[in-house]
């Protein structure tokens, strides 16, 4: 017989989303699909016809909990589409940014599944533990981005300002202090993890998927993207199941033809050898990468010249030429692509972590019992309102009428 | 009460000749700025300079007693000088922030910080010095009142700005020249015809010359931490003070300009009321 277990919405993740499992007699998931049921905001419309400096202000708005790696894709893709160079002290001022954000993210993501895998009585002290390490890399992001949460000092052309000689020797001295305290978390979070996977019985393969990994770069992006690789399909088209099809909110993007997948493991195999895979390895790579931000971070201050100019002088007319931002967000790969002409953005496109993650997440739960599903989604970290995008459809049955995405 | 609250009303001057130099009055907002500077109670504050000595005030981020002694000197033109804040909280990566400000600047920090708005700027404002103000004039109307008015070339020609015993001065080659104030009548911004604070009514400490002789200031300390910091500036031999009573014009003078405000601004405050204007509210 078959049987159909369905969670909706499911929790502690950003956003809305909806996981739908086959499974068998014995409550094993014979198929898995997980899609975006969070409302559309549009903001790649929103942003057409207007001045370029207005992506990165608005495009930071697709999400709340990774609002840094957005604006910095946004701002990629616009200085690329205006033909700037910005310069080295912004580059070092913007990855510093990143790394800080990308450690803050991970600790958020942790107190998320804490109730998972913390027992009470460490509960309290891993809380405290998030909150420390949240409270320090987020005073670097204010300080040199302006805002923790939605910056307003990564510019168009680089960042508003330098910081001073002054701050630099400060935010220096906080992330050093900060460092054993690092340590400690990264090793409760994993003992956690490990002790209480062990006796909950999650099996060790849980998880497992064997698709391609999706990262560009270990701690920050790259401002290329290969056009030819990539393709998207409809939710129509890619889930079997015509209901699910119909309710997804977010287009499918595949690179040669396939999903992949993206996110902290996926850099960590990619990039510093990292062998394990599956929920479990989800956990352990995403604690581990905390101390490569770490490093980075403090490398990029060390670097930052605080006399050095931070902001390019540059024409806002545009190369008419599709520019690239692709960043290394705490969850995978954000690509933001725009093209501005006469001054004016007239194309303009994010394909954010999570989406490239939706296809891949649901078959991970494939083959295990449905009680471990929404430990797979998790472990993925999964953030939907930016992953969510636009199609039509009809008013009264909400089927899609158009069997082509709206681009937004 | 048109002084608003305060704890104590002296005449008082800065005793450093490198501050008297250059200040407007007796130097007491430099002073303080220093010493909270040196003793650490502020890493830095945010003053309206003019680093191409033009008399346009630039909102100024300062760290050191040198950089607030060339900010010292009254421009009396609007500067932004709360903007300057979140650089001095962010980039600057000060912590503890001291900020001169002109009554409705007071205000609105004071609002500011009354509301959950601005996360981690005005929280960190340690020392609001609030400098006395009658009105203030957009950068055109200075340059009326320096070529059309007194015969410069430039506004740029003046060494020293101010407005006191019924004229506005502009200094060139060591000679004033004088403008009566009714000259300048319709000159300021209009705002200001309705603003009811004269004298910082909300600011820590507060200062301007009315009521002190020449090159002294009449200071209202208003905050604990602004009477304890102005005492200790005191103790520390940075300013020197006499009792109110003992100086002329004293006391009565800045009560009867405060109280002139009040009254004609609120005069003015009923007449745009009438009009169906909308009008800021006053505290
Ligand atoms: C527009 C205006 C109108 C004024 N009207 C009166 C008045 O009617 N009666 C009176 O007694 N005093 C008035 N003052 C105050 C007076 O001119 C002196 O600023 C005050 O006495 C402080 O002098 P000081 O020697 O202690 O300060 P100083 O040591 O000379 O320092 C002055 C400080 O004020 C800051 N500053 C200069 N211009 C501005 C500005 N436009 N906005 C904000 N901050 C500024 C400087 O950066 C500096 O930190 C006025 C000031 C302004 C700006
Ligand atoms: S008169 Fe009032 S409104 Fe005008 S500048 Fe002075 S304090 Fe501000
Ligand atoms: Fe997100």
């Amino acid at each position: 017989m078959k049987d159909r277990v369905v969670i909706s919405p499911t929790t502690r993740q950003e956003g809305h989303a909806e996981l739908v499992m086959e499974v068998d007699d014995e409550g094993i998931v014979t198929k898995g699909m997980y899609f975006s049921i969070t409302p559309v905001r549009g903001l790649e419309k929103m942003v057409l016809s207007k001045a370029p400096e207005t992506a990165p202000v608005l495009c930071q708005r697709i999400c709340g909990v990774c609002p840094i790696p957005h604006t910095l894709a946004s701002a990629e893709a616009i200085d690329q589409a205006l033909g700037i160079e910005i310069p080295k002290a912004a580059r070092l001022l913007r990855e510093a940014t990143l790394a800080a954000h990308n450690i803050n993210s991970a600790a958020i993501h942790h107190f998320l599944v804490a109730p998972d895998f913390v027992p009470e009585e460490l509960f309290a002290t891993a809380v405290d533990s998030v909150s420390n390490i949240r409270k320090n890399v987020q005073y670097v992001v204010d300080m040199i981005a302006g805002e923790g949460i939605h910056p307003s000092d990564i510019r168009v052309g680089g960042m508003a300002r330098n910081i001073t000689p002054f701050t630099k020797e400060r935010l220096i001295e906080r992330m050093t202090a900060l460092k054993s305290d690092l340590e400690a978390h990264i090793e409760l979070i994993k003992n956690c993890v490990a002790e209480s996977a062990e006796k909950m019985g999650i099996p060790k393969d849980l998880g497992v998927v064997n698709q391609p990994l999706l990262a560009v770069h270990p701690t920050y992006g790259v401002n290329e993207f290969d056009m030819d690789a990539f393709s998207e399909v409809l939710p129509e088209a890619w889930y079997d199941d015509p209901e699910v099809g119909k309710r997804g909110c977010s287009v499918i993007p595949l690179i040669n033809g396939t999903n992949v997948e993206t996110g902290p493991r996926a850099r960590m195999e990619k990039f510093q050898g990292f062998k394990d895979k599956g929920v479990i390895a989800q956990h352990v790579a995403r604690a581990d990468e905390m101390l490569k931000n770490y490093d980075a971070c403090l490398e990029a201050l060390d670097a930052i010249d605080p006399a050095a100019s931070a902001r390019a002088d540059y024409d806002p007319r545009g190369t008419g030429e599709l520019g690239f931002g692709i960043i290394e967000g705490p969850r995978g790969t954000n690509a933001h692509m725009a093209k501005v002409e006469d001054g004016k953005i007239k194309f303009y496109s994010a394909i954010v972590p999570t989406t490239w993650n939706i296809p891949t997440m649901g078959p991970a739960t494939e083959g295990f019992h449905h009680e471990f599903g929404p430990h797979v989604i998790r472990a993925y970290d999964p953030c939907l309102s930016c992953a969510t995008h636009v199609m039509v459809v009809d008013d009264e049955d909400k089927s899609i009428l158009k069997n082509e995405m709206v681009r937004i | 009460m048109p002084l608003g609250t305060y704890k104590e009303a002296l005449s008082a001057r800065s005793t450093d000749s490198k501050i008297l130099d250059v200040s407007q009055d007796g130097g007491i907002v430099s002073a303080l700025l220093c010493y909270a500077l040196d003793e650490g109670i502020i890493e830095g504050a945010v003053v309206a300079g003019t680093p191409d000595e033009d008399w346009r005030p630039i909102p100024t981020v300062v760290t050191s007693a040198d950089e607030v002694i060339a900010a010292a000197g009254t421009k009396y033109s609007m500067s932004p000088t709360l903007s300057a804040l979140k650089e001095a909280t962010r980039q600057y990566g000060l912590e503890k922030v001291g900020v001169v400000a002109t009554p409705c600047q007071t205000q609105g920090l004071r609002k500011a910080q009354a509301y959950p708005f601005t996360r981690f700027v005005v929280d960190k404002i340690k020392l609001l010095i609030g400098i006395y103000c009658m009105e203030n004039f957009p950068m055109a109307s200075l340059d009326t009142f320096a070529t059309a008015k007194l015969g410069f070339d430039s506004l740029t020609d003046a060494t020293k700005m101010d407005i006191g015993k019924g004229k506005f001065w502009l200094t060139k080659d060591g000679e004033d020249s004088g403008l009566a104030i009714k000259e300048t009548h319709g000159y300021e911004q209009a705002g200001c015809n309705i603003c009811m604070d004269y004298v910082a009514e909300w600011a820590d400490v507060s200062t301007g010359s009315v009521g002190s002789p020449d090159g002294w200031s009449t200071v209202l300390t208003r905050t604990d931490d602004g009477d304890s910091i102005f005492k200790a500036a005191v103790d520390a031999g940075l300013i020197e003070t006499k009792p109110m009573d003992d100086v002329k014009p004293g006391l009565p003078l800045l009560e009867k300009l405060a109280k002139g405000k009040k009254d004609k601004n609120g005069k003015e405050r009923e007449n745009r009321a009438k009009l169906g204007l909308p009008l800021p509210v006053e505290y």
